[in-house]
């Protein structure tokens, strides 16, 4: 079913476009003129099937459009009888009656695709026309306008470019829906265009217009085109309300019909200044003025949304770091159960024993708990961080021993992974700092050298001074690019090796460790080593002594 | 008063459970209560050597049910531990503040609370 209708339109594109072709290669009069006035014809009942075909939810735009097309062919038919006819003609009359009508049908989609700012809608739409006519008028209409003949035929002549303004304001609106990348959409466009071509065209160079001339190619592949418009699946979409989008998004297409609206008077101006052509001040300021006081209103509002846009993100940033700290604290109560029901039920004093299988079942449970307690943690820490409620509790303390302790506590992983951890450190360095803090700090930065060492390598704590204190930690792992070495402080960075090299972690450690020497005053850095390995230095101001008590 | 009787209280019966199943294994005797309330009533009856107070409790919270036991004379010696799942410094501060006698933050290892209540009732 699907595959026959996408053939339907398929065809009368082919069908349309070879006729076309073909126009040119018959002789002149009768028979090109039946083939002109078929093409007409053909195109509003292309419109009909296809509103039969895919029942759009807003058939009266489409039937406007048959409509508007039928005029078009009536017309056609009457001038071929009239045969030179003095204007306006009733083929004029009828012509005029079709505009509106196809520009109806053009803004009753418009108004029922929705999924756009209707304001901003209308003001974009509103710009493009501005600028649209300020050419049309300086171009076409004011020569007519200011022409011979009567009235009436200034009028009429004048009102084919006025017809083309509001045929391509009704379009210009599309753009700026959501529903301007739909298939019938663009074929709708690509019949709209050489219809205003031929129009331009004719408007310009009307006094030597014949029957065959190629003009009449444009209004042909317009019939052809939004015919196949209608015959396009696609076409009942455009007739769907979509929902309203929320932000503005300042597009490429946007800005380059916004700029190029706002630089088409001065332009106009040079042309005509060039070719020492006439040209009308009022025609050309007051349109330039709204369209400059329009754009100054669209890029307000769109600052305006992006603002909101802001603030929003900064409240859910808000909210998402109260989440977590909700969460943290709620893991912790199953994560008591867990923890402390293993190492109950790895007891060994316990009767019967446990066998060797099930004891390394439940040491896994044991291991992979304390992991996500590690994690719930740094979430938690991270979370309060966030919201500022990073509280320290000062003293004075030698970094030294927090560093020969935190050392000697890894001692035991490091030995499991084969690893030399070794500490360093000959005088005692004093800081004014929070000790459990300073653990934490430690701690990330001895594990994370520890995970990326491999076995057999080596991992350094050193505590030196120079004038401030300087914890260094050195490791002979995988490694960091030059690149990734300030990054590694991001919140939930992971290093390519860690990556590839499966390395577990959450991104957090050395985040926290970072927040840690920031809240104490002092500064961390990350450096790749000399033949593999990274370094990790920590500078923290030393202890000034007054406030020790 | 019993030197080995030990008052343990937590809404959650896991954790009840699992600090009673540890104390007992270490040689104490043990009493249960589920709520502030309660374990305070508890408490005035049995006079316990030691108080293991869950923090966030039905009833009473284990900070007022701390209070209710400094306040009380005949509860001089009763000792108490609080058993807390906020895990901030300024929670800590407060618990210590209120008069307990040590302070585990949830999730604890058994181990080691049985390790800080031999500690409390050693001394």
């Amino acid at each position: 079913m699907e595959i026959r209708r996408y053939r339907v339109d398929g065809i009368f594109l082919t069908v349309g476009l070879t006729l076309t072709a073909v126009y040119f290669a018959v002789p002149n009069g009768g028979p090109q003129s039946a083939l002109y006035d078929a093409a007409g014809f053909a195109s509003a009942a292309a419109i009909l099937t296809g509103v039969r075909l895919y029942r759009p939810r807003a058939p009266l735009a489409w039937f406007l459009f048959a409509l508007g097309l039928f005029c078009f062919a009536v017309a056609d038919i009457l001038s071929t009888i009239l045969e030179d006819p003095p204007i306006p003609s009733a083929a004029d009359w009828v012509y005029l009656v079709g505009y509106p009508l196809l520009a109806a049908g053009l803004v009753m989609l418009l108004v029922r695709a929705g999924g756009h700012h209707r304001r901003a809608a209308i003001g974009e739409a509103l710009v493009f026309t501005l600028a649209f006519s300020l050419v049309q008028w300086t171009y076409i209409v004011d020569t007519i306008v200011d022409g011979g003949g009567s009235p009436t035929r200034r009028a009429v002549e004048a009102a084919y470019p006025g017809m083309d303004i509001v045929l391509l304001a009704a379009l210009a609106g599309f753009f700026t829906t959501a529903a301007w990348r739909t298939p019938a959409f663009l074929l709708l466009v690509a019949g709209v265009v050489p219809l205003l071509v031929s129009d331009e065209i004719y408007g310009l160079t009307s006094s030597s217009y014949t029957t065959s001339s190629y003009v009449n190619a444009g209004w042909l592949l317009s019939y052809v085109l939004w015919g196949t418009a209608a015959l396009h699946p696609s076409m009942r979409e455009l007739s769907e309300p979509r929902p309203n989008v929320e932000e503005l998004r300042l597009s490429r297409i946007r800005i380059a019909v916004l700029t190029g609206a706002l630089v088409t008077g001065p332009i106009v101006l040079l042309i005509q200044d060039f070719r020492n052509a006439p040209y009308d001040a009022w025609a050309i300021a007051v349109p330039m003025i709204i369209i400059a006081v329009l754009v100054v209103v669209r890029l307000t509002a769109i600052m305006r949304a992006l603002e909101r846009t802001r603030l929003r993100l900064v409240e859910a940033d808000r909210v998402k770091d109260e989440f977590v700290a909700l969460i943290s604290h709620d893991l912790r109560t199953p994560l008591t159960s867990i923890m402390g029901y293993s190492e109950l039920a790895l007891d060994d004093d316990l009767e019967p024993p446990l066998d060797e299988e099930r004891r390394g079942y439940l040491q896994v449970v044991s291991r992979s708990s304390h992991r996500l307690l590690r994690l719930v943690d740094d979430l938690l820490f991270v979370a309060r961080l966030q919201a500022g409620r990073l509280d320290l509790a000062p003293t004075i303390l030698d970094l030294r021993e927090v560093a020969r302790q935190s050392a000697l506590e890894a001692q035991r992983s490091a030995e499991a992974k084969g690893i030399e951890l070794v500490f360093l450190g000959d005088v005692p360095v004093e800081v004014e700092a929070d000790k459990g803090r300073m653990f934490q700090l430690l701690d990330n930065l001895v594990s994370n050298a520890i995970k990326f060492t491999p076995a057999g390598g080596r991992v350094e704590v050193v505590v030196s001074t120079n004038g401030s204190a300087i914890l260094e930690i050195r490791d002979s792992g995988v490694g960091l690019t030059a690149e990734e070495a300030p990054r590694v402080f991001e919140r939930f960075f992971r290093a390519e090796a860690a990556v590839e090299g499966q390395v577990q972690g959450t991104g957090l450690g050395l985040y926290i460790a970072q927040a840690i020497a920031e809240a104490h005053g002092g500064t961390i850095r990350a450096a790749p080593r000399d033949g593999g390995g990274a370094l990790f230095r920590v500078e923290l101001p030393l202890a000034t002594g007054i406030i020790a008590a | 008063m019993s030197e080995r009787l030990i008052l343990v209280a937590d809404d959650d019966e896991d954790i009840l459970l699992l600090v009673t199943t540890r104390l007992r294994r270490d040689g104490h005797d043990v009493v249960q209560a589920s709520r502030g309330d309660a374990a305070l009533a508890l408490a005035r009856e049995v006079k316990p050597a030691l108080a293991v107070l869950d923090v966030g409790m039905p009833g009473l919270d284990g900070l007022e049910v701390l209070a209710a036991i400094r306040a009380d004379e005949s509860l001089a010696a009763t000792k108490v531990l609080l058993l807390t799942a906020k895990a901030q410094e300024s929670d800590v501060r407060r618990g210590y503040e209120s008069g307990a006698d040590a302070y585990v933050k949830k999730p604890f290892s058994p181990t080691e609370l049985s390790q800080r209540v031999q500690a409390l009732l050693g001394a």
